[in-house]
């Protein structure tokens, strides 16, 4: 009873290749193209629309980053890999919540991904830890690291934005900030 | 102060490629010599890290969310949401289950049904005992369909084809009136395969018997008749055979007579067990003194080797209405007859000249 996927769904090779060459349509298209399956299985299994858009997020950023590694192969099929990741994750949020896990509907064939959830896990610490030290690092230190190592934006244009009369004024600004974000992050 | 922050500028553009061959080797050696740069540099690489993947980790997320906005949610989710039927729901949630249940299901059914049918069986068998004489049976006449499949002949092949034997020896042909019903022209084939034109001289269609002339020309005569008929019943259980031409040569069948009435009780008639094929209708049935028992004329299609023939009784009646002074040398009643005594390939040897293939054209 799989629902046919409404929206038309991209070859697993473009969607790598354009991952790889950082191709922001090749990432719609992945996207829209498994939402419902992934939908259907969190609906169906005691979840709601929110929860699947977080953990199909989770999902699609666990594909990324294996893809960007380097060391993806395409040994299964995207969709079977997707779903599979996005299950585990599923089945995990449910046993934290202590919900029931058994009798879990199954709309598709299932790989073992423990491995790269595991990874994945680890990166996601790291990105929280990363969110938690900016957030409590107050303005304008957020906004400089931000514009600096997110934006890109140069040590000028910086300058400018803040009024800095020198940018020396700027850069001392900056280091002074990323020394507090340092220490939050690494002890936090 | 100042200090610090050069050397932060300085990890940083190492660390992301910027500065020159020069300025590395220099800047290595300090690492080298200055474990507190090599933190320095150690630890900056693992934030610089962490801070690109959360940049990207940032900006996938926020590609991501504009894609979900693309997405009508309401519209798949009302399509993909649990039934609000609670037997929907557990027939998707349990189809796995649900199958096995219905396959276990339906075997047990197929397994039900074939006991069943076996002692259906049983009850079918029994009432054929009881009701073997009420049964409707129906009888086929054997009459030979004879393919026409040789077009190229100058000589239509005949549409029927049946058996026949000679009563006289000047030509009269007794056979089933089945096999001429409706027929435009006659002709019979001896067992050499010459054929004569021949008239119906005679036809009893309730006793289904027919006595033909042989009208050609170039007939002379067939000498005497090597059998007689039987003026006595035949006994059950008596052995007789027959002569026949079932295919395009005479082919004999053996057997028994295995009951004293035909079919629906038809006291005309014998029933035989004996091979009989279309085309063997007409032929003589002999017992094994080379007399004339009766004559083929169908066999049960729903019992298994069930015969009937005329009996002799009425092939007599058939012989006295033709006018006694047409009939040459004919077949005689109750004496005895010139093949008593011979084997049965003898017998056969004397009688196959006598016996014809009767071709029907309509």
């Amino acid at each position: 009873m799989s629902i046919k996927l409404s929206s038309s769904v991209p070859t697993d090779r473009e969607v790598v290749l354009g991952i790889l060459n950082n191709s922001e349509e090749a990432l719609n298209k992945l996207y829209t193209g498994y939402f419902p399956m992934i939908l259907q299985f969190i609906l169906n299994n005691n979840g709601n629309e929110d929860d699947a858009k977080d953990v199909y997020q989770e999902a699609i950023i666990v594909l990324y980053n294996k893809i960007k590694s380097g060391n993806f192969e395409l040994s299964s099929k995207l969709k079977t890999y997707l779903y599979s990741v996005s299950r585990r994750i599923w089945l995990k949020k449910l046993a934290q919540h202590s919900k029931k896990t058994s009798n879990i509907a199954d709309f598709e064939d299932v790989l073992i991904v423990d491995e790269d959830i595991e990874q994945h896990e680890q990166k996601d610490m790291q990105f929280d830890k990363m969110q938690d030290a900016l957030e409590s690092l107050g303005e304008p230190c957020k906004t400089i690291i931000e514009d600096f190592y997110i934006h890109s934006l140069s040590m000028q244009d910086i300058c400018e934005k803040f009024g800095y009369t020198n940018s020396d004024n700027a850069k001392t600004q900056k280091y002074k900030c990323l020394q507090r974000l340092k220490k939050l992050f690494f002890q936090g | 102060m100042s200090n610090d922050i050069q050397l932060e500028a300085i990890i940083e553009d190492y660390l992301n490629g910027k500065l020159n061959a020069e300025e590395v080797k220099a800047f290595e050696q300090l690492r080298n010599n200055d474990p507190v740069v090599d933190h320095k540099v150690v630890s900056h690489k693992v934030f610089l890290d962490s801070m690109k993947q959360y940049a990207n980790v940032l900006s996938l997320k926020q590609q991501m969310n504009a894609a979900h906005e693309q997405i009508d949610v309401d519209a798949i989710s009302a399509k993909v949401k649990p039934h609000s039927s609670i037997i929907v729901r557990m027939f998707r949630n349990n189809k796995a289950a649900i199958a096995v249940a219905a396959s276990f299901l339906f075997l047990a059914m197929v397994m039900l049904y074939s006991i069943n049918n076996q002692t259906k069986q049983d009850g079918s068998f029994k009432a054929l005992n009881r009701e073997v004489s009420q049964i409707k049976r129906s009888q086929n006449t054997l009459i030979r369909n004879i393919n026409s499949n040789a077009q190229n002949n100058s000589v239509a092949p005949a549409k029927f084809g049946g058996s026949g034997f000679a009563i006289s020896s000047n030509g009269y042909i007794l056979t089933n009136y089945h096999v001429i019903k409706g027929a435009d022209s006659l002709y019979i084939q001896n067992s050499k395969g010459v054929s004569f034109k021949v008239k119906a001289a005679y036809t009893d269609p309730v006793n289904d018997i027919a006595i033909l002339k042989i009208s050609d020309n170039s007939f002379e005569n067939l000498g005497t008749l090597p059998y007689n008929i039987k003026r006595t019943m035949a006994g059950i259980g008596e052995s007789v055979y027959t002569l026949g031409y079932p295919k395009d040569d005479v082919v004999l069948g053996d057997g028994y007579v295995s009951s004293k009435t035909g079919i629906n009780g038809d006291t005309l008639a014998y029933q035989l067990a004996i091979p009989v094929n279309p085309g063997n209708s007409g032929g003589p049935l002999l017992d094994n003194n080379g007399n004339i028992v009766g004559v083929i004329n169908g066999k049960e299609m729903k019992t298994d080797g069930a015969a009937f023939a005329v009996k002799s009784k009425y092939i007599m009646e058939a012989l006295n209405a033709i006018p006694t002074d047409s009939l040459t040398k004919r077949i005689a009643y109750g004496k005895r007859s010139p093949l008593q005594g011979l084997k049965r390939n003898k017998q056969i040897e004397k009688i196959q000249d006598f016996v014809f293939m009767v071709k029907v054209y309509n």
